[in-house]
Formats: structure tokens, C-alpha cells, sequence
């Protein structure tokens, strides 16, 4: 039995009510680790990103449009919970929902390493963009600080941990008709 | 067909990123009793006992975790306390001496109350449910708010010492700016002496006391206090730290320290608000 990936189905609508329940939970689950675990995690001076990851796996499996509300609610939810100004994440979020959701529709996904691939650049991106946006708002961004504490050990971290979270974010929202499950001869 | 969802793809995003951008503005420009700050209010009224429970249900593997990662560091953690011990004996033996002459000061100006907060402060007790993740922001969210009597500018204590002050309140959470925050700023007194600075925290986690007179003489391993003074929001006399490093240099009119502040802030959990 092999598990074979292709591209995203770009004709279908919005999810059903069962995927978006399914969503829910999952947004929830999101915002519980990021904000009071993954502080608490310090693998080389960084903590895991678990809400890009799973924003990540998300828009993998159900796509861009879904990739950036997903990315836009997770990240309003993170900024609620942890009392930062809310927009940031959530800008942010929603750009690495919806890159992340157009590879899937358009790139072969069926090679292993594709949520590894991805993670790797969302996390690239999203790293620089929330140093921009502190330069932005007048704080300091050392750039051997952000290349050497932040950026190095965040890359090294969610791309490690992409593999696992993917299997389970796969596994609760069942595949939603993106997974084609084939007999391998 | 296919041109239609392309469009709608796009407009959505377009959409949700102009919406951002909007909160975003919003957030900084309004007051805290804003529509944006309102709405936080609201949302964390259901979410922060979600996180209270998430909190008090993965303390045990936050533990393991922090024991597991304490074994790397206790060696070279040993030698460091080993050197602080010595520096403390001395530290100990001078605050013997002063212990008398403080306690004799407090009697004539009638200041007697508890060692560190005058008498009335009333504290309240939260737990740590959230913290920042990210590096640029060292902040934690604690279980009280205003509901508790927690107000803004309230100052943020542990059984160490000093922990950072009240930035944001809601109803049954405040967010709290740790004094590791590059947006930190807590005036400082170095013990015995009473030099005086301005202790700020920075990017990367260092405290530093900065402003403090270049012809005060500060020892490694002397003590760091709120100094309290006129118009602060701290009480005078919360531990803050000791004295690592001294950097003074002759072309500078000040002398910057470099301190090690007694809070564990990888081990946060329960905390005290000093309600002024």
C-alpha cells in the first residue's frame, strides 16, 4: 500500500461543514501549542513555530483559499491569546496559506520531502518578514543575532518537526479527497 | 469557470491581507478600551481558561523537559554557583552589618511593614498560561486581569525577585513585558552604594544597568533594587539581580552594567501582582 500525493484539486468549493469542524479543532490545537507549549520548548535557543507548521500542512492539503483563511484566523488567534497587537501573525499567516496551498495545487507533491520543502520556506519567510516588521516598528533586529538565534535554529526545528505534525494534521482531517490512496504493484 | 475561482482565490486573499493590515493600524492607534482591544477582551475570556487547563495539564512535560536540560547545563551551572556562593558570603557578612543600621533608619521614619512592600500593597497570585514565542518579544500572559484588581503599569514579582510590569489588561488576563524586554525599562539601584541607572532589557535576553555615574565604583556581585524614586511604578527594594560585568570606559560618561537578573525566566509560573 502506498500512499500517493498529487496536486490539490483546484475545482472544488469551499469544505464542507465536516472539514470546517475539522479546521476548527485543528486552529484550536494550533493556538494551545504555540502559545503555552512551544515556549516552553528550547532546541538551540529557538522554539518550534507549531501554528506555521500546521498552517503549513493545512493549506498542503486543502489548498490556497483555504491555506490563507486558515493562516489569517490562526494568526489573529495567536495574537489574542498571547495580547500582541493582532495583524501582524495574522498578515503573515496568510501569505504562507496561500503559497504554501499554490505549490500544492500546482507542483507534484507526490515526492516525501514536499511538507519538509515547504516548511522550510515558510519558515524562511515568515522569519524575515516578522524581523521587517520590527525594524518596522523601531526595535532592535541584530542581524547576527536574527541570523544565528532566530533564523538557523527555527529553520533547523519546524523542519524537523514538519514530518510528524503533517502525518497527524493528515490523519485528523482524513485526506479531504486530496489524498489518493493506490495499490502499489 | 477556472478564471472565476482564480479571481475569487485572489480577491480572498487580497482581502484578508488589507483586513490585516487594517487590525494592525487599528491596534496601534486606538486606546486600550478600543474596539480592537475589546475584541481581544472577548476572545480571551473563552480562550484563556483553554490555555489555563493547557497550561496546568502539560506543566509535568514542561518539567521533564526543563530537567532533562538542566543535566546539560549543571556542570558548568555548578562552578558558576560555586563562585556566586563566594561572592554572596561576602555579600552576606556586609549585610549583616548594614542589616542594623537599615533596621535602626526604618524605625525613626516609621517604615516599618513588610521587608520589601510598605504596608496596604495588596498582592494577587496568577499563573503563567502563555508566552511569547517568538525572540522579539518577551512577554508572558498571566491568568488575572482587571477582574483581580490588575491594572496597567502594575508591577510583576515571583519569589526571586522583580519579573516585569503590567503592559495590557483585560478582564481575566494581563499581558505582562518581562524586564528582558528590549522595551523594558525599570529604574535601578545598586546595593550597597545607591548608584543609580536605568535597567533595560534587550533583544537577546541581556539586562543592562545603563546611565549609572561614571565615578561610582560597582563591584561584580553587588545587588540590584528598584530604586523606587519619585514617580515610579515600582515600590523600592524589589530584588532584581547582581552585578556581572562592569563596562566603563574613558570616553563615556557613563558606565554600563551588565546584570544577572535572580528570576529564572525559562521557569516562569506562579507570580504576584503588586496592586498600587
Amino acid at each position: 500500500m502506498k500512499l500517493e500525493r498529487t496536486a490539490v484539486d483546484t475545482t472544488r468549493e469551499w469544505p464542507s461543514w465536516g472539514a470546517i469542524a475539522r479546521l476548527a479543532v485543528m486552529l484550536i490545537i494550533a493556538t494551545l501549542l504555540q502559545t503555552t507549549v512551544a515556549p516552553f520548548i528550547r532546541i538551540l535557543g529557538a522554539s518550534p513555530d507549531f501554528a506555521l507548521i500546521i498552517i503549513v500542512c493545512v493549506a498542503l492539503m486543502k489548498g490556497s483559499e483555504t491555506g490563507a483563511v486558515f493562516g489569517f484566523l490562526t494568526g489573529m488567534m495567536v495574537a489574542i491569546a498571547l495580547m500582541e497587537p493582532f495583524g501582524l501573525s495574522a498578515f503573515v499567516f496568510v501569505l504562507v496559506g496561500y503559497f504554501a496551498g499554490r505549490y500544492a495545487e500546482t507542483a507534484d507533491l507526490s515526492a516525501g520531502f514536499a511538507p519538509l520543502l515547504t516548511t522550510f520556506a515558510a519558515t524562511l519567510v515568515a522569519d524575515i518578514l516578522f524581523a521587517m516588521a520590527q525594524f518596522l516598528l523601531e526595535r532592535q533586529v541584530p542581524m547576527g543575532f536574527f541570523v544565528a538565534r532566530v533564523l538557523i535554529p527555527s529553520l533547523i526545528i519546524n523542519t524537523l518537526l514538519a514530518a510528524p505534525l503533517y502525518l497527524v494534521v493528515r490523519l485528523w482531517l482524513r485526506g479531504g479527497g486530496d489524498l489518493h490512496v493506490s495499490r502499489a504493484r | 469557470m477556472n478564471r472565476r475561482r482564480v479571481l475569487r482565490r485572489r480577491i480572498v486573499v487580497a482581502i484578508l491581507l488589507l483586513l490585516s493590515v487594517a487590525m494592525l493600524t487599528l491596534y496601534f492607534r486606538e486606546s486600550n478600551s478600543g474596539v480592537a482591544h475589546g475584541v481581544q477582551g472577548v476572545v480571551l475570556r473563552v480562550v484563556a481558561p483553554l490555555q489555563n487547563g493547557t497550561a496546568r495539564a502539560t506543566k509535568p512535560f514542561r518539567d521533564a523537559w526543563n530537567w532533562a536540560g538542566g543535566l546539560f547545563s549543571a556542570k558548568s551551572e555548578n562552578t558558576t554557583l560555586k563562585k556566586e556562593v563566594e561572592q554572596l558570603r561576602v555579600g552576606v557578612a556586609k549585610e549583616l552589618t548594614t542589616q542594623a543600621e537599615n533596621d535602626e533608619l526604618r524605625r525613626m521614619v516609621k517604615l516599618q511593614g513588610e521587608k520589601i512592600f510598605p504596608k496596604g500593597v495588596r498582592l494577587v497570585t496568577g499563573r503563567v498560561v502563555a508566552r511569547s514565542t517568538t525572540a522579539w518579544y518577551s512577554t508572558v500572559t498571566i491568568n488575572v486581569g482587571s477582574g483581580a484588581g490588575v491594572a496597567v503599569y502594575d508591577a510583576v514579582v515571583n519569589g526571586a525577585g522583580l519579573v516585569g510590569r503590567v503592559t495590557s489588561v483585560t478582564a481575566n488576563a494581563a499581558q505582562v513585558t518581562l524586564i528582558t524586554d528590549q522595551q523594558s525599562y525599570v529604574d535601578g539601584m545598586v546595593m550597597p552604594g545607591g548608584a543609580q541607572g536605568i535597567l533595560s532589557g534587550s533583544v537577546t535576553g541581556d539586562v543592562t544597568l545603563q546611565y549609572v555615574d561614571k565615578n561610582e565604583r560597582i563591584k561584580v556581585g553587588q545587588l540590584i533594587v528598584t530604586s523606587g524614586r519619585t514617580g515610579s511604578i515600582f515600590v523600592r527594594g524589589i530584588p532584581i539581580g547582581v552585578v556581572e560585568s562592569v563596562g566603563r570606559q574613558d570616553v563615556e560618561l557613563y558606565q554600563s552594567i551588565a546584570v544577572h537578573p535572580w528570576v529564572d525566566f525559562r521557569k516562569l509560573d506562579l507570580v504576584q501582582v503588586v496592586l498600587r
